[in-house]
Order: C-alpha cells, then sequence, then structure tokens
C-alpha cells in the first residue's frame, strides 16, 4: 500500500511535470507569434493562445480563481479590446512601411538577450526556500479574507484606480468634435463681451 | 496533406534536431559522449550552445525564423530548466523567456498596438512568477495570488488606457508607427 501511495505521488508529480512542458510548449510559440507575425490582426488572435496558455499553467499551480480571473479578464476581455483597436486603426499599417532610421530589431535583441541572462543567473544564483507543504484546498477563502483584511486598502485604492482609469480611456477615446464647440464657445463669449461693453458704454 | 513551404519545412527538421539533442542531454547519452570524446565543457552548456547555433545555422539557411526560434527557445529553456530540477525554477525560467520575448517585441515592433500586446506579455510573465512564488515559497497564506490579482486589475486598466491613447492619436495623425509619434521630442 505504501508503495501504491509513494506509486500515485511520483506519478502525479510527473504528469505535472509533462503538463508544464506541454503549456509552456504551446506559450513560447505563440508569444513568438505575437511579436512576429506578418498580419496583426492575427498575432490579437494568437494573444488569446498566450493567456490561456498561461492560465493552464496557474491551474496546475493550483490557483484557480487566478486561472478563471486570468481568462475572463485577459483572454476575452483585454484581447476583445485590443482586436477592436486593431480594426479600428490601420491593421495592414505593417506591409506598407518606410525603412526605420536605427536598427531596432537588433537593439531589441541584444536588450532582451541580456535581460533573460541577468534573469536567468539571478534565478540559479540562489537557493530558494521552498516549503514542501500543499497549498491548502481552498485557497479562494485565503484569498478573500487577505484582500478584505490585510490588504483591504490597496484594494480600495484598486478599485478607485479601475475606475479612474475606465473613465479617462472613455474621456480619451470619444469622438468629440472639438473645434464646433469652440467656435460656439468663443462666439457666445464673444456675444457676452460685447453685451458687457454696451452695458458699460451706456452705464457710462 | 497540407503543403507547407520551404522555410516551415526547414524550421521544422531544425525542431527536431534540436529536439534530438534536448533529448540526449536528458537521458545523459550527451555527457556520456562529451566524456568519451575528452571534451570538459559541462553538458548542459554543451547542449544549450548546440541548439543556439543550429538555430543560427537554420536562419540562415533561410528557414522560417518564427518556427527556429519558437523550437530554439523552447529546447534550450528545456535543457536550462531541466538543470535545476526544482519544480519553481521550471516557472521561473518560463517567466523569463516569456518576459525577455515581450521586451523584445516593445523594443522592436512598430505598430503601437504590438508594443501594447507586448506590454500585456510582460506582465502575465510577471503573473507567473508571483503565483509560482505563491505555490512553492508561501503555500500557507498565498500572498503571490493577491499581488497577481492587482496586477490584473493595473494591466486591465493600462490597457484601457493605452489603446483609448493609441485611437486618439491615430485619429489626429492617422498612422499607429512608433516612429512617428515624435510629439515629446524635445
Amino acid at each position: 500500500m505504501e508503495n501504491l501511495a509513494n506509486l500515485a505521488e511520483i506519478n502525479a508529480a510527473s504528469i505535472e511535470t509533462w503538463m508544464f512542458y506541454v503549456l509552456a510548449a504551446l506559450a513560447i510559440p505563440f508569444a513568438y507569434g505575437v511579436i512576429l507575425d506578418k498580419a496583426i490582426i492575427r498575432s490579437g488572435f494568437l494573444l488569446i493562445g498566450v493567456f490561456g496558455a498561461i492560465s493552464g499553467l496557474f491551474l496546475i499551480l493550483q490557483a484557480q480563481f487566478i486561472a478563471m480571473a486570468q481568462i475572463m479578464i485577459y483572454a476575452v476581455g483585454i484581447t476583445l479590446v485590443v482586436v477592436i483597436a486593431l480594426m479600428l486603426t490601420n491593421p495592414r499599417m505593417d506591409l506598407d512601411l518606410k525603412p526605420a532610421a536605427g536598427n531596432s530589431k537588433l537593439t531589441g535583441f541584444v536588450v532582451s538577450f541580456v535581460l533573460f541572462a541577468v534573469i536567468y543567473l539571478a534565478i540559479r544564483s540562489d537557493a530558494w526556500p521552498i516549503k514542501g507543504e500543499l497549498p491548502a484546498a481552498s485557497n479562494v477563502a485565503v484569498i478573500g479574507q487577505a484582500i478584505t483584511g490585510q490588504y483591504s486598502l490597496p484594494f480600495e485604492f484598486a478599485s478607485v484606480l479601475l475606475l479612474a482609469a475606465l473613465m479617462g480611456a472613455i474621456m480619451l477615446a470619444k469622438n468629440e468634435p472639438v473645434e464646433p464647440e469652440i467656435l460656439e464657445y468663443s462666439e457666445a463669449s464673444g456675444a457676452a463681451s460685447d453685451a458687457e461693453a454696451e452695458a458699460l458704454t451706456t452705464a457710462r | 496533406m497540407p503543403k507547407f513551404s520551404q522555410q516551415v519545412i526547414l524550421g521544422m527538421a531544425y525542431a527536431v534536431v534540436a529536439a534530438i539533442v534536448s533529448g540526449m542531454y536528458y537521458s545523459g547519452a550527451l555527457g556520456a559522449g562529451l566524456v568519451s570524446a575528452g571534451i570538459t565543457l559541462p553538458a548542459d552548456v554543451a547542449s544549450f550552445s548546440i541548439v543556439a547555433l543550429l538555430a543560427a545555422a537554420a536562419i540562415f539557411m533561410n528557414a522560417s525564423p518564427l518556427v527556429v526560434l519558437s523550437a530554439g527557445t523552447f529546447f534550450g529553456f528545456f535543457v536550462l530548466s531541466v538543470h535545476q530540477e526544482e519544480p519553481l525554477v521550471r516557472y521561473l525560467c518560463l517567466g523569463a523567456v516569456l518576459f525577455s520575448i515581450g521586451m523584445y517585441g516593445m523594443v522592436a515592433s512598430r505598430n503601437a498596438v504590438r508594443v501594447l500586446m507586448s506590454i500585456e506579455l510582460m506582465l502575465n510573465a510577471v503573473n507567473i512568477n508571483l503565483v509560482a512564488f505563491a505555490r512553492y515559497v508561501d503555500p500557507s497564506e498565498v500572498k503571490g495570488q493577491v499581488f497577481a490579482i492587482f496586477i490584473l486589475t493595473v494591466a486591465a486598466a493600462e490597457a484601457a488606457v493605452g489603446l483609448a491613447i493609441v485611437l486618439a492619436m491615430y485619429r489626429n495623425t492617422a498612422t499607429v508607427d512608433m516612429e512617428q509619434f515624435n510629439l515629446l521630442k524635445w
């Protein structure tokens, strides 16, 4: 029986490992597709694949709430906004571009490679204080208590930030005919100043 | 039978070779071969550099960069994360890879919407790190997940404001080319 339990544990660990590599093998090509695909609308849809693979990673890390929030917010919400923004701007821009002044591809490669090297050295230089215990089965309750208790002030700030950001986004994206309003305003103010001037002259 | 272009076929051939190299590393055959050949290079460094050199050669031979880079990154990442066997290090490596890809996209792309997509990719890579820390370092009170929720909130706000700014710029200048956005240049 003990052997069987050990076997089950080992199998669970190796299944988790294989699931991790499968999801990583999905996420990395999708991420490359997002930044390299010629048709930008397709890279907008590939973004859904990246977010889906990452939410699968959250599931095997036993963060069920984050995984579902990831699907709802990223894979549906943000990707929808990105695709709509692509449709409203010029999606075929990449096809008729003038060549850039500098070599931004080489710069990007050097920057990202140095960044990866630094992060990787930092990752493997230290012994991480890993705890072997399993997380609580219902960690949604733990998260809820943390958010409403210890982190209630940042949570309120986050909600205010979200409200302000959404109002600001609406204000920025609203298609207002700016010039006629300015004209009307100047005419109105001009009329007002005329009336005031008349009032002043009659008073004199 | 779908028809693949020659570029894609070359890239797939590269992927198979890289898979064989990293499989040899994983089974220990590569280390044994190095020892028998009298080369004192560590096996992980050797296989990582073989994968990278083959990638450079494949791109030079006009293989599809998308396929070659994906396969090369994946197998290099596989070698690097098997080298350190802790599961936490695997997740941190994947986070670093995705973060670097997002950084490349942010620096090198010309389309402003693609730059915003790369930033979302980088935020997601950070989220992987935070949730992995919550799972392996702090499993009892999952603080990393709380931080991940805050990052999700800020990312939603950032996406909304950023895309609204891109729309406003497009309305005024009729382009989303990053090279043309030089109004704030002094």
